[in-house]
């Protein structure tokens, strides 16, 4: 398989505005593209931005609530015109493109955290609810099940990832690898120097490429009416993501990043024969698994609240 | 009592020597003992060393003479060897962790073990390395599910994984299910990549993490080794620099920051205090094996009976099995 270049865009969200934000990507995307980038990734959450606040409000006080309902509002349906554009942007492009969103169902009221692929042909080919959010996001998103664990293949690679501390998540990670993912997304909100020991860990585990990619947003970069702006945030020096996009070969090595402080785009040739070769030293799903010791059963089906069934 | 002393060892070996290796063993427990360590750890296969072979010469290639040395300097547990080491625990009145090449008493396969020893010379634990790596394949056998149990420490559960055993994500969360505070890889792997993967253990079951190495130059290999000059061919010196062992031993805590080290290319014990209660203290965080688990979507079953080569059923315990 030949090389391909692949982007990881790390960018200020403008933050509750879905389609202000949408027109980010669209810009960007294209940007990448012109670059020969045939993937591009975004971070978590990005559309229309991470509910930062659910770290600096008391949990049930009016300006974490006004922020919940303009999420709401402004969170991202999945078959409506917001990933319709998405789509057609892919497709214009002739990318895929990984887009990290806020998510709703048109009648569900819970929001999820949501990673969509984007095919060059315009089709949401994968998309990945976060199993378990984290701390003070457990009060604006709900869980996704099983059934949203899935790889896709690119031609160029076998996409697939797991947003933020999903990464920390051993059985979650084994299942990608039992679907030979060479291309690993791991888009976050995770600032800590630690986090990228932890993607260099994960591509040495299942010997993949790594793309871990962040937002990067100060108070600067927030709408003026956005709720509890003058109460809640500073001025520029008040970061809500410094950023930290990093980009990590099969081995473990840094292809590119980490960038904090600035918005940029990352870019990598990756290799997926690398990733394949590299396996010979190690294959957690293969010759260095113990399938006789550990058998590991994923409920991979959907698991609607209610279904509503005529009787048969 | 929440604070726990750990010593971890980065030392040489008597290559393929194990009763000069273990009296280096008792050396050094002691001096970590004097230091007021409480849980004592050696590298994997400290007793009698690293094969070195399987990675300086093409496999099987007239390393006959240096495989007899190693099966006949392996460990029998419950031999002569482990009871030294078993003596020295006690005498120190330490937890003492040694990873050596162990064999049953008439056997010739070569397990990569780590032993578990008890402040009153109990063994307290085993573990037999399941997947030995790439060369590694032609020395050392595998062990079975039976030896992956937690050890309660009194003052901490103490577990591990050896060397890239450490990459297998449900070995690991199976370790992790029954509750481990004080993490130990021993391991001979070296560079970067392998202490981002001891930093990222500790951040994911928010645990202390020891990562320790044996060290050695290539002066160090005893002068009447046999077949010296051949185990280290100039080629492979050249190439390879004449640390056989670098050494990249650390200790690293619950929040995934360095406690002390990679240390390399020199012996060195780190010894550090691990405050326990900072371990339930950061699982508010992360725990994977609790409120940031699905097990409704995962479901890991793990095989713990011990496989022997035969199972003998003999007419009264197919009788006691299957009445008929």
């Amino acid at each position: 398989m030949d090389p391909v270049k692949v982007a990881a865009v790390q960018a200020a969200p403008v933050l509750l505005d879905r389609d202000e934000t949408i027109a980010k990507v669209v810009t960007l995307a294209g940007k990448a593209a012109a670059e020969g980038a045939r993937l591009v990734a975004f971070p978590e959450a990005f559309v229309p931005g991470y509910p930062d606040w659910v770290w600096r409000t008391r949990p049930w006080d009016a300006d974490a609530t006004a922020l919940y309902a303009r999420l709401f509002d402004q969170a991202v349906v999945v078959g409506s015109p917001a990933t319709d554009l998405l789509a057609e942007t892919a497709a214009r492009l002739g990318i895929w493109l990984s887009v990290g969103v806020d998510e709703r169902d048109d009648r569900d009221s819970t929001i999820y955290n949501t990673l969509l692929h984007f095919a060059p042909d315009g089709t949401l080919a994968a998309g990945h609810r976060k199993l378990m959010p984290t701390g003070g996001e457990r009060l604006v998103w709900g869980t996704g099940d099983g059934s949203t664990l899935q790889v896709v293949d690119t031609g160029f690679g076998r996409l697939g990832g797991l947003i933020c501390w999903e990464n920390y998540m051993p059985l979650a990670r084994a299942a990608l690898y039992a679907q030979g993912i060479d291309v690993y997304l791991a888009p976050t909100w995770d600032n800590s120097e630690i986090w990228v020991p932890t993607l260099r860990h994960i591509a040495r585990e299942g010997r993949t490429y790594v793309i871990g990619v962040t937002s990067c947003i100060s108070a600067a970069d927030l709408p003026a009416d956005l709720p509890g702006r003058d109460s809640l945030y500073g001025d520029s020096g008040d970061w809500l993501s410094r950023g930290n996009t990093v980009i990590v070969g099969p081995e473990g090595d840094i292809l590119a990043g980490p960038l904090t402080g600035e918005e940029g785009v990352l870019y990598a040739e990756i290799d997926t024969t690398r990733a394949q070769i590299s396996r010979q030293q190690f294959d957690p799903v293969g010759h260095y698994s113990r399938s006789d010791v550990f058998r590991l059963i994923v409920d991979t089906s959907p698991r609607a609240a209610v279904s509503l069934e005529e009787e048969s | 009592m929440t604070v726990l002393r750990v010593a971890a060892v980065q030392a040489s070996y008597v290559l393929m020597d194990r009763d000069a290796t273990i009296e280096r063993v008792a050396a050094l427990t002691g001096s970590a003992a004097r230091e007021g360590a409480q849980l004592v750890v050696f590298p994997e296969v400290f007793v009698p060393g690293t094969p070195l072979w399987i990675d300086t010469q093409p496999i099987w290639d007239g390393d006959e003479e240096w495989f007899g040395l190693l099966a006949r300097n392996a460990v029998v547990v419950g031999g002569p060897a482990s009871d030294r080491l078993a003596a020295i625990a006690a005498e120190h009145g330490v937890w003492l962790v040694v990873g050596v090449d162990e064999r049953e008493a008439h056997g010739a396969t070569i397990y990569n073990t780590v032993l578990y020893f008890a402040p009153d010379g109990e063994l307290a634990g085993r573990h037999r390395k399941l997947m030995p790596t790439g060369a590694e394949r032609t020395v050392w056998g595998m062990g079975d599910g039976s030896t992956l149990a937690v050890v309660d420490a009194g003052r901490a559960r103490i577990g591990g994984l050896i060397c890239w055993e450490n990459y297998m994500p449900l070995a690991r969360f199976h370790l992790y299910a029954q509750g481990v505070d004080v993490w130990l890889a021993p391991t001979l792997a070296q560079g970067d990549g392998w202490i981002a993967t001891m930093r990222h253990l500790a951040r994911e079951n928010r645990m202390f993490v020891v990562g320790v190495n044996p060290v050695l130059h290539a002066d160090q290999v005893p002068a009447g080794f046999p077949a010296r000059d051949r185990l280290l061919a100039p080629g492979y010196l050249e190439q390879n620099g004449p640390w056989l062992e670098e050494g990249n031993t650390v200790l690293v805590a619950p929040d995934g920051s360095v406690l002390a080290g990679p240390v390399r290319e020199r012996e060195e014990t780190l010894i550090a205090d691990l405050d326990l209660r900072t371990v339930a203290t950061a699982r508010r965080h992360m725990d994977p094996v609790g409120h940031y688990h699905r097990p409704d979507i995962f479901r890991l079953c793990v095989d713990t009976s011990p496989r022997p080569a035969v199972t003998e059923l003999n007419r009264r315990g197919a009788h006691d099995e299957n009445p008929v």
